[in-house]
């Protein structure tokens, strides 16, 4: 049996503890607490980190970890992305503008991204259509990275379930299927 | 960013007040009171200390250690000490009604930390009951 480790990030109110919630078969570790920021209508806000577990069908483990969305915490970037396996960027498309918010993230981790596999999930698409996922496909290209982006709804145990398949098939593409 | 600090102007001069006093403690270099979610509200720094990171940190360790006194059951988590070859850091957590509050105090070799411990305990306790 093999365990890996996941990190979830991405912008406020993407739905990174809510991924983790869904996934996870164990109850979670959530450091959440009342959100002062107006600018992000939400009651409670991740500032420590979120911890799920998760057994694939094959019986290996995946522990999932998810940072605090808000860059003054970029210093549990680095701590939590040590020892990943890969990135899970969440994108929320009714923020005012979800492509500079990914960059943030696409910046904040570029070290890791170098080496590190990567899927996008982009969150209220249905709602907010725009920008498309295209348009995210033009902003990775801008910055030299090809990741696949997926429109997904993090409250459905089944949309997560395929971001994690999606960064778990690219790991295998890279080794030839052993991972 | 607005944020919406939800703090009494008679808690937000303690806090005030209490981390210029702080300050005074012999090998005390900065104080920051801030919200559980890393907003500063009040700070005294004399040395290098940026107030909007170290209050973003603290927040970090107060929720970190909640999380692992709830897990070994010890019921909430008070405070945490960073104990180091040139100093320490305590972070010390306030509940009160209208807001949770994390105080840090960073302190350098020249203190003494039951001294320090004390005096940070005492101000938590004023600003939980202001």
């Amino acid at each position: 049996m093999n365990e890996y480790k996941i990190l979830f990030t991405g912008t406020m109110g993407a739905g990174k503890s809510t991924a983790i919630n869904a996934l996870s078969e164990t109850a979670t570790v959530n450091t959440d607490v009342h959100n002062s920021d107006l600018s992000v209508a939400k009651e409670r806000t991740t500032v420590g980190l979120d911890f799920g577990q998760f057994t694939l069908a094959n019986g290996d483990r995946i522990r999932l970890f998810g940072t605090p969305g808000q860059a003054r915490f970029d210093f549990l970037w680095k701590i939590l992305s040590k020892g990943a396996l890969g990135l899970i960027i969440l994108a929320d498309n009714s923020r005012p503008d979800p492509l500079a918010d990914l960059g943030v993230y696409l910046d904040g981790f570029s070290e890791e991204l170098d080496s590190l596999p990567c899927t996008i999930g982009v969150g209220r698409l249905d709602t907010h259509p725009r920008p498309s996922l295209d348009d995210y496909a033009d902003l990775l290209a801008a910055k030299n990275r090809v990741f696949p982006i997926i429109g997904v709804d993090v409250r459905r145990k089944d949309d997560v379930v395929l971001l994690v398949d999606t960064l778990l098939s690219q790991l295998e593409s890279a080794t030839g299927g052993q991972v | 960013m607005t944020t919406k600090i939800n703090l009494s102007k008679a808690a937000q001069d303690i806090a005030r007040n209490g981390a210029e006093k702080m300050l005074q403690v012999t090998g005390v270099t900065a104080v920051v009171v801030a919200t559980v979610d890393g907003f500063d509200v009040a700070s005294a720094i004399s040395g290098n200390a940026n107030a909007a990171r170290v209050a973003a940190l603290a927040s970090s360790i107060a929720a970190i250690s909640t999380v692992v006194s709830d897990e070994a059951e010890l019921g909430p988590s008070k405070s945490v000490i960073i104990d180091t070859e040139s100093g320490f850091a305590i972070v010390y957590s306030v509940r009160r009604p209208d807001a949770e509050l994390v105080i840090n105090v960073i302190a350098n070799s020249n203190a003494i930390l039951g001294q320090v411990a004390y005096q940070t305990a005492q101000f938590a306790r004023t600003l939980g009951a202001a």
